[in-house]
């Protein structure tokens, strides 16, 4: 598989794995594979060699990843921002994509037998046209894999992202599936791109860097944060290890920050449930009943109806991203046999 | 038998590091009056290995000002020190991820950065406890000003913005640094408030939902009294992460990390600054 390099961890590289494997594992990794340009300066070569260098770099770290059973990766492999770049460069970059998803279509058996699902993340509208279609056909011949994950930000930013899911939601509304007191942190974070994933443990960002640049902003908000001044095509094992090992020694403390806003979280939405169902009584005329074992009823009875709403909802949202793959793919068959 | 010898080496491992790690914070609080830093990297020399010299501390890799920095100069050589740096936040955010905060501490940092020209800074835990002890640290903060920068204090004034109570407090009429004390829900469930927002607007058909873009996002999170993003997020703690702090405003910030808030030294709190400094930002070009 291009996209995942064969091949073994050595003996003491297999050694320190199964030592880390005694600890807790991060079950999500996310990448900022930053540093591909410096790096291309650095051996004096062409800024395409560089990226090409990264591409190989992220194939090697996904066999790393399934060395050490971490079942799900996100990349930043492009961003809204690039587009600014110089022409040549953008277009160098377009066209490595368009090389290794084809190549992605010609090992579906490959795929298939890794169980590999790959998702594309981000405004895709932004792409060009035929780099829609190959990503439409990559996505949907793995949509059923479920070994492990890989997914690929391209023409992502989080604001987008973000901005994106709440556009739903008030489409949501539009719509008359919701109301808009039922947006709610769990409702957007099902309507972001990443709605299938679980938030990221692990961030890495490599080539020295400290900002976020956009990137997960939403889903990293408890993640261990990492940053590894080693440039991307030179990351090597060791500074996974490295990695790993730095989520280990905040593992206590961040699971113990990511209860405590569940807890919050929950509690906000009894809250305004609460608030809600009152107001619905008042609005009955009903006014505030004086048995707490109704109000308590009301609340219950209002909790489902929003819940049965929201399930809707999303059901319907997953149709519509669904029906863009497919029309793009019909397309793409369309045009394969005139 | 192997998973159980794994298990074993693991934590060796782990408790060498905390080890480590206690060892290092020990020596930071105690001898706090020498020159720790010295002692610290002589300590660090011996205890930690090459390999695990992973965390991007700005004082492993940047120069330290010169000694001198005695409190009657001070305020003086803080004004210079904001100009001699290259470029200068306009927003500080100071995230303390550590369970018990000093507010004597935290006041210093917010006079440090309004001393050397900083215009914003806010204040973050994950826990809201200062939400809940604003007035404190508003107090606070105020005393570290009068006894930091003496008779100047009327030069420099603070306004604090605060969710409960919309009109500004401020000392004197000129207003040169703001500050702000934030909690998570500052975070998504501000996020979530705009969305409803919207969503409000959406249903009483005075917008469609196709209207929305980052820019409008933007505008409805920022309010009337919105602070500009911070530039840089200076972390307190040995936590590796945001915690919840404004996941959309930090696109951008430079996170920073110091070891702790107690006992901060304005050359531990200078020498971020010169890191924030000297980084680079390209904006995806």
């Amino acid at each position: 598989m291009s996209w995942i390099r064969k091949g073994e961890l050595t003996l003491i590289e297999r050694l320190s794995a199964n030592i880390l494997k005694a600890g807790p594992m991060p079950k999500h990794v996310a990448f900022i594979m930053d540093g591909n340009r410096r790096y291309a300066r650095k051996l004096h070569v062409e800024r395409q060699q560089g990226h090409t260098q990264g591409f190989d770099k992220l194939a090697e770290t996904l066999r790393w990843c399934l060395n050490l059973e971490i079942r799900e990766v996100t990349v930043y492999a492009f961003s809204i921002e690039n587009f600014k770049r110089a022409k040549d460069e953008v277009d160098g970059l377009m066209e490595l994509a368009r090389q290794k998803f084809s190549r992605l279509l010609d090992e579906q058996e490959d795929l298939e037998k890794h169980g590999v699902c790959i998702r594309v993340l981000g405004d895709l509208t932004l792409l060009p046209l035929d780099i829609q279609k190959l990503i439409a056909q990559a996505v949907l011949a793995t949509k059923n894999h479920n070994k492990c994950f890989l997914n690929v930000c391209f023409a992502y930013t989080s604001r987008h992202e973000i901005t994106n899911a709440v556009k739903e939601a008030a489409w949501g509304v539009e719509q008359g599936l919701i109301k808009p007191s039922d947006v709610s942190e769990f409702l957007l974070d099902e309507c972001l791109y990443t709605s299938n994933s679980p938030d990221p443990d692990l961030l890495i960002r490599t080539s020295g860097e400290v900002r976020l640049s956009d990137f997960l902003l939403w889903q990293t908000t408890y993640s261990c944060l990492v940053f590894q001044s080693i440039l991307w095509p030179e990351y090597s094992f060791w500074n996974f290890c490295e990695a790993i090992l730095q989520y280990q020694l905040n593992h206590h403390a961040l699971q113990k920050a990511r209860d405590l806003h569940a807890e919050a979280r929950v509690l906000q939405q009894l809250e305004a449930d609460r608030c809600c169902a009152a107001e619905l009584l008042q609005q009955t005329g009903l006014g505030k009943p004086l048995d707490p074992q109704l109000r308590q009823e009301a609340v219950q009875k209002y909790t489902a109806e929003r819940e049965g709403r929201v399930h809707s909802f999303l059901t319907v949202l997953q149709e519509k991203r669904d029906r863009f793959f497919t029309d793009l793919n019909k397309g793409s068959i369309a045009s394969a046999k005139a | 038998m192997m998973a159980v010898v794994y298990e074993f080496v693991w934590r060796m491992l782990h408790a060498l590091l905390h080890l480590q790690r206690t060892i290092l914070s020990w020596f930071r609080i105690s001898i706090w009056n020498w020159n720790w830093r010295l002692w610290r990297r002589a300590v660090a020399a011996v205890l930690v290995p090459a390999v695990f010299g992973f965390q991007n501390h700005p004082h492993n890799n940047k120069k330290l000002v010169p000694g001198g920095g005695k409190k009657s100069c001070g305020r003086v050589r803080w004004k210079s020190d904001g100009k001699s740096l290259e470029k200068l936040p306009l927003h500080v955010g100071l995230l303390i991820a550590e369970e018990e905060p000093r507010y004597t501490d935290i006041a210093n940092l917010v006079v440090w950065c309004m001393a050397v020209g900083i215009s914003y800074v806010s204040v973050y835990d994950n826990q809201g406890i200062f939400r809940r002890n604003n007035s404190r640290l508003m107090d606070e903060i105020l005393k570290q000003q009068q006894e930091l920068l003496g008779l100047d204090s009327l030069k420099y004034s603070v306004e604090f913005l605060n969710k409960s109570n919309e009109k500004p407090e401020q000392q004197v009429l000129s207003c040169q640094a703001t500050v702000k004390v934030l909690s998570p829900d500052d975070g998504k469930p501000s996020i979530v408030k705009a969305a409803q927002k919207f969503c409000q607007l959406v249903e009483h058909q005075q917008q469609r939902s196709t209207d929305l873009d980052v820019n409008m996002l933007d505008s409805l999170l920022r309010g009337t009294k919105g602070m500009p993003d911070p530039d840089l997020v200076m972390k307190f703690g040995t936590v590796d992460s945001t915690l919840g702090f404004l996941p959309w405003h930090i696109r951008l910030a430079e996170i920073i990390s110091l070891p702790s808030h107690i006992n901060i030294k304005y050359e531990d709190f200078f020498s971020a600054l010169k890191c924030y400094a000297g980084c680079e930002q390209r904006l995806g070009k």
